[in-house]
């Protein structure tokens, strides 16, 4: 066994941009962490490969990523091996928390420079926070890694202090009473089957890239209120479910996870801004805060937290904020918390990943992606689940930008055969305005028992398609030789659509809809596709008649948009099935 | 202070040089080439690859004319650029050298080219809005203080001239103007432009010319990137204006090639996105300090390709100019609707209206080349199409303020539709419709 108090160090021999090699004559852990002295600062790497020294039998050459920019760094710089894979800090004061990818706390490292500079770094959490901790185990009670040992309140999550995950059979030997501690202090001490003693805090270090274990795995079916109505009708996503979430630029993705982030019902939401514009996370952490959580009706942020690794900060450091994240979310799934996660974007995880193997000069696969890309994306995407031994789930949705919206490359194919969900964002929606521009014609789902029925779902469908298809015939032979009957039925599906797909994020009324009142625009839009309409035809021809039609349905979808801005008590949302039957009685329906 | 020489070059390419050995050079460290026989300085270059056997260089006025005998002069410090005020209402190179002919500048301090990343948690959201004039930008896609959006164009639209408009009459301390691979008329043209607006003795122009030195061209957006950054430090609102990142990036992908590195797509390295995000990111608003804008130029043939097609995700939006238009379809401001909540109450709801039948009406007229736009409403729309494109799409007019293109806008919708087609509110009809 590696005796892994001794320090172990090594040479550099090579440095180019953030790949450095390593002469080193002891032993080295693939996947350990190491520290690089460079100017007096501590850079961080990670170990990547190792291999024989050509110039020294005795020797190794141990090549490594860096996380942070390597300015300075000369040959023969000194490298300390860690013993310790890439990890993250586990433990009480985790959500509100804004961090870089590394769990760098961001607002820490403010009070030193205004700037990000290479070798800057504090604690994950804070050590002089105070928690409330109360024991739920006492002394002689068998233990292994994941029992509970006690709790703490965090905001209004209860919040359980875990035996760490890396510990098996063991005894309490003893624990504190009931009262206040910080995250470095002791809270219990556990012995294992060897007669080792353990000391165990709030809080723990856990290894990012595998997985921390389910108590009972089970298939994700209970859908998630996300209160975007295009979603939770045509696309649901289930609590412990994976999505893909592919678009364009300005397709809306941001504004989508933002929604998300804001609306959907869940204990606790992740955000990992992978690789994107820092101002999109900033307006997360700073404008969130003042909103309301739907369900605890307290500061957004108290169920938050995030990785903001942006675009311009170091390429590897965004490797490991997606792994850092998911394990965040395993470990409250682990709790028994609803947790979502957001990763925005996958794709520029896997460009890290691109060039990072690029740099090492591996082969490259297709548009240079490393060839191993698919099964890492599917590695990544299959760590989120529903755990039915723990009441928890970690539901994992994650954008894509395809190279030129192209939904051919490869990380949003590889993501669409990882994922039991898929949104396409579609450029011509966006275009015209249709958001969110989510196509409804254009996407999967894996849950089957959402929030309107699987019939009445597919009625809806089946008239939106309707519609896209005599809009195909009115663009190619016109308007005159499409009959009535389908005009109205191309007429009712852009109602659909205009008044149910579209929905506007910035509309206070609109920008969420819960299940209620979901169910009631479904009554509305099944009536609307059941019913024939009779419209008075009276001496008009044919496109007199066509003329009338689209003035009728014009002035309910400007009613039925009106509807969903201003709606709010229980009588004029119960208003709408019926303004929608008027309307096709052809009464006076408006109020 | 005597500074280690190196007496041999090992291999001289386009752009880059090697050392054997280990000299002891720090990596993105500084060294001067030095003529042999009369020590007179050839250029500065930079160590961007070291290994224990052999030392990598880019050279920044270019390689030709150096021999193996050349002399590297070791500076050991990080390339940095000079800062000074005096800067205003002169020119300098993609190195921060003096290039218009005048006086030399006396810089205050030397600041740092290596632009680390601002931490988010000081900057601000973006909610003050940087009018133009342009009606298609003040109202369809509202330019905000510390975005970062380019202009996207085919070579030979008419950008820089968008640009130049933009910054006469931009609301800002100083403008940055950071030219990669220009032409000596398209340089000329800025100049000329920037000091009939008066606004000259604000501005300072970093150039580098096609022709010049590739690595004075890569290095130019750090630099000039970096002394805007300490303007922004000093509580100035900075204006970039980056033309032509195309060019830009046609450079990293030469030296990419030169240095041997795996291409992703087209030829460019699998950096490109985060290359250019380092420098697009430097644009911010940052708390107690100014504000950095950046507006660039991407030339491009299709929005598919690697450069537009990176920008476009890093970017906080995009204008897209064809047949000298700015084209409402394909443009966008991310940062907008921070700003026209603000304005008049009309704003985002004509916004929206007019951007849905604009996209109808490009059905229609697609319809129509076909012969199948017969029926009325479809007439309605192609006759608003060309009306749009004609009044609202023009980016060169005279300035316009807000409200009167507000005004403008319900005009347009009068002239064509009935109130009910446009799924404007009724509130709003009511408010608004026979104003105009």
């Amino acid at each position: 066994m590696n005796d892994i108090n001794k320090k172990r160090t090594g040479n550099l021999i090579s440095i180019q941009d953030s790949l450095v090699k390593a002469r080193f004559f002891d032993d080295v852990i693939m996947g350990e962490t190491a520290e690089i002295s460079v100017d007096g600062k501590f850079l961080q790497a990670e170990v990547l490969q190792i291999q024989p020294d050509p110039k020294n039998a005795d020797a190794g050459i141990v090549e490594m990523q860096v996380f942070e920019d390597l300015t300075g760094a000369k040959i023969g710089d000194e490298v300390v091996f860690k013993g310790t894979p890439l990890s993250v800090l586990l433990g009480p004061g985790l959500l509100t928390s804004v961090w870089d990818g590394l769990q760098n706390p961001l607002y820490k490292l403010s009070e030193e420079d205004a700037y990000l500079k290479p070798g800057m770094n504090a604690p994950a959490l804070d050590e002089t926070v105070l928690w409330d901790f109360t024991p739920i185990v006492k002394v002689g009670d068998s233990v292994s890694g994941g029992d509970v040992i006690g709790t703490v309140p965090e905001g209004k999550v209860d919040h359980k202090i875990l035996v760490p995950f890396k510990y098996g059979a063991c005894k309490i030997e003893s624990i504190i009473e009931k009262r206040s501690v910080n995250i470095t202090q002791k809270v219990a001490v556990i012995v294992d089957e060897l007669n080792n003693k353990h000391e165990l805090q709030l809080a723990f270090r856990q290894p990012v890239k595998s997985p921390i274990p389910f108590r009972e795995r089970a298939i994700p079916t209970k859908p998630i209120s996300t209160g975007v109505r295009v979603i939770d009708l045509l696309a649901p996503v289930g609590y412990g479910g994976t999505v893909g979430n592919p678009g364009p630029f300005g397709a809306g993705k941001t504004v989508l996870q933002h929604s998300l982030c804001k609306y959907a019902v869940a204990d606790i939401i992740i955000m990992a801004a992978c690789g994107e514009r820092a101002g999109e996370a900033v307006e997360v952490f700073k404008e969130f805060a003042e909103l309301e959580d739907p369900t605890t009706g307290e500061s957004l942020m108290k169920r938050m937290c995030i990785f903001g690794n942006t675009s311009s900060m170091p390429v590897a450091a965004r490797e490991a904020s997606v792994f850092i994240a998911l394990t965040v979310g395993e470990y409250y799934r682990y709790q028994g918390k609803k947790v979502v996660l957001l990763a925005d974007s996958t794709s520029r995880w896997a460009q890290a990943l691109r060039e990072r193997s690029g740099r090492q000069g591996d082969i490259p696969g297709p548009e240079a992606f490393p060839m191993d890309i698919p099964d890492q994306i599917k590695g990544m995407y299959q760590r989120a689940g529903e755990d039915l031994g723990t009441g928890g789930s970690l539901t994992f949705i994650g954008t894509v930008s395809p190279a030129g919206g192209n939904f051919q490359e490869p990380v949003t194919q590889a993501t669409m055969d990882a994922t039991g969900g898929f949104w396409g964002l579609s450029q011509d929606r966006a275009d015209a305005k249709k958001y969110p521009a989510i196509d409804p014609l254009v996407y999967t789902t894996s849950v089957y028992d959402g929030f309107v029925s699987w019939k009445d779902r597919n009625k809806m469908l089946g008239t939106l398609n309707d519609a896209n298809d005599i809009d195909q015939t009115i663009s190619t032979i016109g308007l005159k030789k499409v009959p009535v009957s389908n005009y109205i039925q191309y007429q009712k599906g852009l109602t659909i659509d205009f008044c149910v797909m579209q929905q506007d994020a910035f509309e206070k009324n609109d920008a969420c809809t819960r299940p209620e009142r979901l169910e009631i625009i479904n009554e509305a839009v099944q009536n609307l596709i059941e019913r024939e309409i009779n419209f008075e035809v009276g001496d008009m021809d044919d496109e007199q008649l066509k003329e009338q039609i689209k003035h009728k349905f014009d002035e309910l979808r400007q009613w039925w948009r009106e509807w969903n801005y201003s709606a709010i008590n229980e009588e004029q949302i119960r208003h709408l099935p019926k303004a929608v039957e008027e309307f096709i009685l052809q009464e006076e329906y408006a109020v | 202070m005597i500074r280690k020489e190196i007496n041999k070059i090992s291999e001289i390419g386009k752009a880059l040089i090697s050392v054997e050995g280990n000299p002891g050079v720090a990596l993105n460290h500084v060294v001067e080439l030095l003529e042999a026989d009369s020590n007179q300085s050839l250029s500065f270059a930079k160590a961007i690859n070291i290994t224990e056997d052999t030392t990598r260089f880019q050279v920044f006025n270019g390689t030709t004319g150096l021999s193996t005998k050349t002399k590297i002069r070791m500076h050991e410090i990080p390339l940095t650029a000079g800062f000074s005020s005096k800067m205003l209402g002169r020119s300098f190179d993609g190195a921060g050298e003096v290039s218009d002919g005048g006086p030399e500048v006396i810089f205050e301090k030397q600041v740092s080219t290596r632009l680390d990343t601002l931490n988010p948690t000081v900057r601000n959201v973006p909610k003050q809005a940087l009018w133009t004039g342009i009606p298609m930008i003040d109202v369809f896609n509202t330019l905000v203080k510390s975005q970062k959006i380019p202009i996207f164009a085919g070579p030979t639209e008419p950008y820089n001239r968008l640009l130049s408009q933009i910054a006469k009459g931009a609301q800002a301390d100083v403008i940055i103007f950071a030219g990669i691979g220009l032409k000596f008329d398209e340089y000329q043209y800025f100049k000329e432009q920037l000091s009939q607006s008066g606004n000259i003795d604000k501005t300072i122009m970093f150039t580098h010319l096609a022709g010049d030195s590739q690595i004075k061209g890569l290095m130019l957006p750090d630099v000039a990137l970096s002394v805007a950054r300490e303007f922004g430090d000093q509580g100035k609102d900075v204006l970039v204006l980056l033309t032509d990142m195309t060019n830009w990036s046609n450079i990293l992908r030469n030296v990419a090639n030169y240095q041997d590195m795996i291409p992703s797509l087209q030829g460019y390295p699998g950096s490109l996105y985060s290359e250019l995000a380092k420098r697009y990111e430097v644009a911010a608003d940052i708390e107690g300090a100014g504000s950095i804008t950046i507006i660039g130029a991407t030339t491009l043939e299709s929005l598919e390709d690697p450069v537009p097609d990176n920008t476009g995700y890093i970017t906080e939006g995009q204008f897209f100019l064809e047949n000298g238009k700015l084209k409402l379809a394909r443009s966008l401001s991310r940062l907008k609707q921070g700003v026209n909540g603000k304005t008049r109450s009309d704003h985002r709801a004509i916004m929206t209206a007019m951007a849905s039948l604009l996209a109808d009406a490009e059905k229609a007229y697609e319809a129509s080349e076909v012969g199948a736009a017969n029926d009325a409403y479809s007439q309605k729309l192609l006759r608003y199409r060309t009306d749009f494109i004609e009044n609202v799409e023009e980016p060169f007019g005279e300035p316009m303020e807000l409200e009167a293109a507000l005004n403008k806008c319900w005009a347009i919708l009068k002239r064509h539709f009935d109130s009910t087609e446009t799924g404007l509110s009724k509130k709003l009809i009511e408010e608004y419709w026979d104003k105009n």
